[in-house]
């Protein structure tokens, strides 16, 4: 005991004080921290975007401007909602959002509605002086030290086009010459400073010909004849990664067609629209929850991808110390010093303190892994950060972090009993590499399958690969969220932790006798003959 | 309890067709220096493993310290593999520490220990250094005091010359001498047969598995017959009849007649009778040396065939 104990104490020790381990043990948090401010950084980071709008039908610039307008009163009112809850007197746990309760919806869609039917009318009258108003009736429920209000930037800014160009040219041309400024060549002029030019809208005169119903034939002709052609709306730009302008654009101008459309044909746009804003309660259930609380919640949401995230770290965590295992036993034979310690201890004493050793280590990093997840989302949570406030609900309430932790044991035991084995019939890491093919390919499964899995977390690959106890630590840890049956979890936990002993068993045989054998790695048949020898 | 530190009994070892070790009784008693000699591949670090318990003999019986298993008393044993290596990381103290604690020490006097062992043999100032930043030698010499740091009774080293330069050659023979004058029994291997006949009370030497001889210094040099070289103008085979000659070789370089005779000496016969019986014949010699034979020479009698022929296989 005192001999696994002081193997064990070295092992730690030493690898402890390698630069890997520490890399490993700061970057996870860093990682943490980045995922969860580096939208709010990047928001504010992003510059507000320059475009032009040129519309030679003149029929579309103001319902297009009229929307971007809307987006941005949304925004402040965003802001104003954050400025609110990050300065009322009283907070209290009661004040927090009830994720739990909050519906799962298309955040987007939602937003886009809200820009477009309510929002506006709202965000018009913040922007007649309501602004100030709305501050002033808030101001009595906020703390006195706080900030002024600041209204956020404008993320989308229409600019003139550049000196010298005439809106009354051709399209062609008109991109053509645009296409230095789009490309950043060069800079357009906004008040008085130079700034990039992020996208141009242009709008052709005979946009009022190209309107197509895709549903009736000539309709379907003309949407395919012009498929890929730049008859209709052309949106210009390099970056196709913002989407936000573009479809914006779109929207509103779709919405303008449709309502001019409605008068053509004699009917009321206005009952129209009030038909439009028709809305049904829809609720999305789910039988495995309590009675009483089956709505699927944003939460609920969140805890079935939550997982993956866990996969991903005990993957990495075992393999990071399995690995330090295989180096240090072939650091050992290719030294000759696990003569010495074999003249000291029995081979499984060394064994065991080995992987009591490194399992420290990787608990230790685990632990801090897992500390400092807790510590960032409880420290970020908050009224104001919806996001971390919400991991933090699905962690504590959930039961995640303990399958974490037994899937780690368990896991490291076993994939560490398999690294251990090949680090005993190896005497180079050359060697061990090429017997560490086949053990790479079979590790490669659970991160191939754990994006797929959240989808049908009890579905029939789920299962089938929960009952392989190489995967059962992975697979399970992937499910651990959606209620897998009881027999998947009490069974194919029982049937990993026979296995990992049957494991052990073996590999401590292996072990054995080949931690002092040199010369050329075994084949399969020796090392069997090893296993049923005594 | 025997007063025996260690017995074999008829320990064999065999890898399936090959037999490493061959039936070999041994029994070492207690404050000996043993040499353990015998050329490549005689079985010397296979036999040392087996008495360690790193493998088991296929047939046979050990005894250490009076005891089946050398697990068992480990503590009482400190044991120099023949391949060098020590954890590239570590410190040179705490190397030694360690080793030392696996024997059962406690940590502090441990680490006492190893800085006291390192400042006795010149290594003070690379106590806290890595090892990987130390000499060959250096590191060797930190492999033998972390195998004898926890002071064991019955120390065993595998080759623990090889690779050492003649100064640290010497600072090894210290080494085991100190360890001898504590009392302690010490069993060494080598194939370099002056160190063994400087510091061995007895030897054992093996060849090809099997037990050659196991004797005293002394004994063993009986085994090979003694030569005592004469060089005369007159010639000398009358001395064949004497009582102290065994018989008369020539030993003239081919095509030239130096005078030179080998005259091998009977079992107890004293050159100095030989020389002796020159005189009184009134014989003129040119030369006559005489010097009792080395233990190279006993070996290269003994084994020299199964050497040749070990290191062709």
């Amino acid at each position: 005991m005192r001999a696994i104990f002081l193997i064990a104490w070295r092992e730690y020790a030493e690898n402890a004080k390698t630069k890997g381990f520490w890399i490993g043990l700061f970057l996870f948090p860093i990682i943490i921290f980045a995922s969860i401010f580096v939208q709010r950084i990047l928001d504010d980071a992003t510059p507000t975007r320059n475009y032009v709008l040129v519309d030679q039908s003149g029929e579309y610039a103001d319902v297009i401007r009229a929307a971007m307008e809307n987006r941005h009163q949304a925004d402040i009112l965003e802001a104003l909602g954050e400025y609110q809850a990050k300065y009322s007197k009283v907070k209290t746990e009661a004040e927090m959002p009830d994720f739990e309760s909050m519906p799962a919806v298309d955040q987007e869609a939602m937003a886009e509605r809200f820009a477009s039917g309510f929002g506006s009318k709202l965000g018009s009258m913040l922007k007649d002086g309501g602004l100030e108003q709305v501050l002033a009736q808030m101001a009595p429920l906020l703390v006195d030290d706080r900030p002024e209000f600041e209204e956020p930037k404008l993320r989308f800014r229409e600019v003139p086009l550049p000196d010298g160009m005439a809106a009354e040219l051709g399209l062609d041309e008109l991109s053509t010459e645009l296409k230095p400024f789009l490309k950043g060549s060069q800079s357009v002029m906004v008040d008085g400073e130079s700034e990039e030019l992020f996208a141009a809208v242009l709008i052709p005169a005979n946009i009022g010909e190209l309107i197509s119903d895709p549903g009736s034939l000539q309709g379907l002709q003309a949407a395919m004849s012009g498929a890929g052609s730049r008859s209709g709306i052309q949106y210009w730009a390099t970056n196709l990664a913002d989407k936000d302008l573009k479809s914006r654009v779109k929207s509103s101008v779709i919405a303008e067609l449709h309502r001019k459309e409605y008068l053509a044909r004699g009917m009321d746009s206005d009952a129209v629209a009030a038909v439009e804003d028709l809305d049904v309660p829809f609720a999305d259930l789910n039988p495995n929850k309590a009675v009483g609380k089956e709505e699927v919640s944003m939460a609920d949401v969140l805890r079935q991808w939550a997982p993956v995230g866990f996969v991903y770290l005990l993957w990495v965590g075992i393999f990071t110390i399995s690995q330090m295992l295989l180096n240090n036993t072939i650091e050992e034979k290719s030294n000759r010093i696990i003569e010495v310690l074999l003249s000291s201890v029995t081979p499984g004493e060394l064994m065991m303190g080995k992987l009591a050793g490194i399992a420290g280590v990787g608990l230790t990093m685990i632990g801090v892994w897992m500390g400092s997840l807790v510590t960032i989302l409880k420290l970020s949570a908050g009224p104001e950060a919806e996001f971390p406030t919400m991991l933090w609900e699905v962690l504590r309430t959930s039961g995640l972090i303990p399958a974490f932790m037994v899937y780690f044991i368990l896991g490291y035991l076993l994939y560490s009993a398999l690294f251990l084995a090949i680090g005993s019939v190896c005497n180079t890491i050359k060697e061990a590499q090429n017997l560490m093919g086949p053990v790479m390919l079979i590790m490669m499964v659970p991160l191939i399958t754990m994006m797929f899995i959240p989808k049908d977390p009890n579905g029939t690959l789920a299962r089938i690969l929960s009952w392989i106890p190489l995967y059962t630590p992975f697979t399970m840890m992937n499910r651990a969220a959606a209620h897998p049956p009881m027999i998947d979890t009490v069974g194919t936990l029982i049937l990993l932790i026979v296995f990992t002993g049957f494991v052990m068993w073996m590999v401590g045989r292996i072990f054995r006798i080949g931690i002092l054998r040199t010369g050329q790695p075994p084949k399969i048949m020796e090392l069997l003959r090893w296993v049923r020898s005594s | 309890m025997s007063d025996y530190v260690l017995e074999l009994n008829s320990v064999t070892k065999t890898y399936g067709d090959f037999t490493a070790v061959d039936d070999v009784s041994l029994q070492i008693p207690a404050g000996t220096v043993y040499g353990f000699l015998g050329p490549n591949g005689a079985g010397k670090t296979t036999t040392i493993r087996m008495i360690l318990e790193i493998i088991k003999p296929t047939s046979g019986s050990i005894s250490i310290f009076g005891q089946p298993s050398a697990l068992s008393v480990r503590e009482r044993i400190g044991y120099l593999p023949e391949e060098k290596g020590l954890y590239k990381k570590m410190r040179a103290w705490s190397i030694i520490a360690y080793f030392a604690t696996l024997k059962g020490m406690d940590r502090k006097s441990a680490k006492k220990r190893a800085y006291e062992l390192l400042e006795r043999y010149g290594l003070k100032d690379f106590a806290d250094a890595k090892t990987e930043a130390l000499s060959k030698g250096m590191g060797q010499k930190v492999q033998v005091l972390a195998s004898i740091a926890h002071d064991p009774e019955f120390v065993i080293l595998d080759e623990p010359f090889s690779g050492l330069d003649p100064v640290n050659q010497e600072v090894m023979e210290e080494v085991i001498r100190d360890i001898a004058e504590r009392g302690r029994t010490v069993l060494f291997s080598t194939h370099v047969m002056s160190h063994a006949e400087r510091i061995c009370d007895r030897i054992l030497l093996v060849a090809g598995g099997k037990k050659i001889l196991d004797d005293t210094v002394e004994g063993a040099r009986r085994h090979v017959p003694r030569r005592l070289r004469l060089q005369s103008d007159t010639d000398l085979a009358f001395l064949s009849d004497h009582d102290a000659v065994d018989r008369m070789v020539r030993t003239d370089v081919e095509g030239e007649s130096t005078g030179s005779y080998d005259a091998i000496l009977a079992a107890d016969g004293e050159p100095v009778d030989v020389v002796q019986a020159c005189f009184e014949r009134g014989v003129t010699l040119h030369r006559f040396d005489y010097s009792p034979p080395s233990l190279h020479e006993v070996f290269v009698e003994l084994v020299g065939d199964k050497a040749k022929e070990a290191s062709f296989r």
